[in-house]
């Protein structure tokens, strides 16, 4: 299945804290292609969740518009076009590996998936043998494999990730990566991953966008080219080095304001 | 192996305890024999036991239907409550009068706008109403936020959240609400048979008991009833047990949720408070044109305020009811205060050593059940029927609730903050000093906002068993009397003092934590 292209426009967000607005978001403009895969990087609280939020229909924009091809954050979800993974894993802990990969059809209120597809998506994350383990019998990186796996169930158009590897250690997340950019490859949903990784977004992803501190703004769209498949080689490429410090360097405090020297 | 070594050190204190309590029996060192050993109760309730089925069978009647009545009225209302945020707030005051409500003042009411299995089922049920309602609707809004957003991402709405997530993460804060539950059922059966003139039932038994001071009996009785409630508070304690395994960790919701919604406009919310406030009010009046009584009998709200201010006995009515309340009322906040110090003291020493609580623990428990349907002729036996009687029931039926509360705000201290003075090499009196008392002024309001309801009835039960004074005795009086003005009055009486009671308390939480602590509302 073809993915959707997803798009800010002109979008502002703010939230009240204790009567007083805070604009988390100002007047930010992204448009991911359809099947594109975009790394979202930005300092802590600067709103990239928010973003997120807003493509879920989870949050509410406060201007501008956020759309789904054709439709509105709401009606995409509630079709089944969007694969969510957060952070957290947010597995239901009394449910075992297989019924939480099950759980988007039920919302959905689709048709129960045959056993053959929910067989295939546990064997892509590595996970056999573990189909009928509860979420507490498995340790956090395996929780978040299923996270994943859930993600992909509804074969979704889009794939909105939340720093989906954030709580793994390195090695996990080197794995997880591979396995991802396999994933994403096989299927080319339009994937949108938020992360604080400056090397997995540079690994993964055809371009990286960074906001400013809060209120977020895109102040900088770059593009990564290496060749696909990527193999882990590529982690030792001087080249990827280069971009990743280009890219870190975006991040510095203050940087966003005068613009660095590395994007001219 | 510690915990081996530990439960068979609270075991040995438990047998320890036991054995204490049967030497005192034998040697008749309680108040001349009050007290009898516990073989002595035993052998005379294997004996009897013929006599007891007919009771025993009645009083479980009653009360498990009224416990599965009430429960489902509770689960129903709990989910309204989380679906629809507004159908809680409009229902405080009727949720805040079914906490307060003092079950005894309610039983002649009943008992009279009732038939008599009516009236035992539905007191036992609405005595299980409040703390599993409670119980569900704090463990309905807890649900993991992550999850609620997962779903929510995938398009699912307020029911679909209910039936997939809310509904199980709330089951074992249901069970742990069954667990207060379970004894209160059987409370409300007791006390509904002791005005209802019913044949059989542990609380007939027991009045019919009364009069022939044989203590054996009534501590046969009483530990029978305990049984009954500590039976259905074991198996919710177990089922809570064991599907907290499967969640993650879990408190219990002791207190009504006081979720403040986001602003609306000040008239709308002085809409919905006037509107909770009246709904109690426009319920009663509603159950009683349903239930087609003679108005003689059944007073509707105004027939109250007629009876009270402008019928023809209404001046010798206030007089009565004042001369009433200024005895009750100063005993009830005397009797409250102390609970609590005995609660805190508990506290601390369950705190300092949990050997020694988790041997208490039971004894405590027993209490619970036991003391207003059985130790009130006991405790009259022991301390004679002057003030010192009523005192020592308010305290027994206070303690625990309060008790209960403050061990929850101690275990919800982060571990690291003792640990943190562990390190620098603190010793237990110090963590207590340094922490544990600190924390623990939170909840001491919590626990006086749950204790002052408890607080009234056990003064009310006092005064209508032992002392002869007060409400309690008013109620009792009025019962012989066939004064239904002032049953009715006494009971709404009691409710609007419970519930005044209650908010006073509220308010004075409200005002020590804005001193004190940042509300929870003020993190974001």
């Amino acid at each position: 299945m073809q993915g959707l292209p997803l798009s800010f426009t002109n979008v502002s967000k703010a939230f009240s804290i204790k009567g007083k607005a805070l604009p988390v978001i100002d007047d930010l403009s992204l448009d991911c292609p359809a099947g594109s895969f975009t790394a979202v990087l930005g300092p802590s609280g600067c709103g990239k969740s928010t973003l997120l939020r807003l493509a879920l229909a989870l949050e509410t924009e406060d201007a501008g518009s956020v759309q789904i091809g054709p439709d509105t954050p709401r009606s995409a979800c509630r079709s089944g076009a969007v694969g969510v993974a957060f952070q957290d894993a947010a597995l239901l802990p009394w449910r075992s590996v297989e019924d939480n990969i099950r759980l988007p059809f039920e919302v959905l209120g689709r048709a129960r998936p045959d056993a053959a597809h929910i067989a295939k998506l546990i064997e892509l994350v590595g996970l056999q043998g573990f189909e009928r383990a509860k979420p507490g019998e498995l340790s956090g990186g395996m929780r978040q494999r299923v996270a994943i796996a859930r993600a992909l169930a509804t074969d979704p158009r889009i794939l909105l990730m939340d720093e989906p590897f954030g709580a793994l250690d390195l090695i996990l997340r080197r794995q997880m990566n591979l396995e991802l950019q396999r994933i994403w490859a096989a299927r080319r949903p339009t994937t949108l991953l938020i992360t604080h990784g400056v090397d997995e977004a540079v690994y993964l992803a055809d371009r990286v966008v960074i906001l400013s501190p809060r209120p977020a703004r895109v102040v900088a769209d770059i593009s990564v080219n290496f060749q696909r498949p990527r193999s882990t080689d590529l982690l030792r490429d001087p080249e990827f080095h280069q971009l990743c410090d280009e890219i870190g360097a975006w991040l510095e405090p203050g940087a966003a304001k005068a613009s660095p020297a590395a994007h001219a | 192996m510690t915990r081996f070594r530990d439960h068979a050190a609270t075991l040995t204190l438990v047998l320890g305890l036991l054995v204490l309590w049967e030497v005192a029996g034998q040697l008749r060192w309680v108040a001349d024999g009050t007290l009898p050993s516990l073989s002595a109760i035993l052998s005379r309730l294997t004996a009897e036991w013929g006599e007891y089925r007919p009771h025993v069978s009645a009083t479980l009647h009653s009360a498990s239907l009224g416990f599965v009545f009430g429960n489902v009225v509770a689960l129903l209302a709990a989910t309204c409550f989380c679906l629809w945020p507004l159908s809680e707030r409009l229902f405080r005051g009727i949720n805040i009068a079914a906490f307060t409500v003092p079950p005894i003042a309610v039983a002649p009411v009943l008992v009279i706008a009732l038939d008599g299995d009516t009236a035992r089922i539905t007191l036992a049920a609405l005595l299980v109403y409040f703390p599993t309602m409670t119980a569900a609707l704090a463990g309905m809004q807890s649900a993991d936020p992550r999850a609620i957003d997962l779903i929510r991402a995938y398009g699912g709405n307020e029911l679909k959240l209910m039936r997939l997530l809310r509904l199980r993460s709330s089951l074992p804060f249901i069970m742990t609400g069954f667990q207060v539950a379970a004894p209160a059922a059987v409370l409300g059966a007791i006390l509904a048979e002791f005005g209802s003139g019913a044949r059989w039932g542990l609380g007939t038994f027991l009045l019919g008991s009364l009069g022939r001071a044989e203590p054996d009996r009534l501590w046969g009785i009483g530990l029978t009833a305990t049984a009954i409630a500590g039976l259905g508070y074991a198996i919710s304690a177990f089922l809570a047990a064991r599907l907290a395994d499967t969640n993650r960790a879990v408190n219990v919701g002791v207190a009504p949720a006081t979720t403040e919604t986001a602003a609306s406009p000040s008239w709308q919310r002085l809409l919905v408070l006037a509107a909770a406030i009246l709904l109690p009010f426009i319920t009663w009046q509603l159950l009683l044109w349903w239930a087609d009584l003679s108005p003689i009998i059944a007073k509707t709200p105004l027939g109250v305020v007629d009876y009270l201010f402008t019928g023809t006995t209404a001046a010798s009515a206030q007089e009565r009811l004042l001369a009433a309340l200024s005895e009750t009322i100063p005993i009830t906040i005397i009797g409250m205060l102390v609970g609590l110090g005995v609660a805190f003291g508990l506290a601390l020493l369950s705190f300092a050593s949990p050997i020694v609580m988790r041997a208490l623990l039971p004894f405590a428990l027993v209490t619970q059940t036991m003391p207003l349907v059985a130790l009130t002729p006991l405790a009259v036996l022991v301390f004679g029927r002057g003030v010192t009687v009523t005192l020592v029931i308010t305290i027994s039926v206070t303690f625990f609730a309060a008790f209960v509360v403050l061990v929850q705000g101690f275990a919800m201290i982060p571990r690291a903050a003792y640990d943190l003075v562990s390190v620098y090499g603190a010793a237990t009196a110090k963590k207590l000093k340094l922490i544990a008392i600190p924390a623990s002024r939170q909840w001491i309001f919590v626990a006086a906002r749950l204790a002052l309801p408890k607080a009234l009835l056990g003064v009310m039960i006092a005064e209508w068993l032992a002392t002869g004074k007060g409400l309690g005795n008013l109620l009792n009086q009025s019962r012989g009397y066939l004064d239904y003005g002032m049953i009715w009055t006494v009971a709404v009486a009691s409710i609007l003092l419970s519930v005044l009671l209650y908010q006073l308390a509220g308010l004075a939480e409200w005002w020590q934590n804005r001193r004190h602590f940042d509300t929870p509302s003020d993190r974001t």
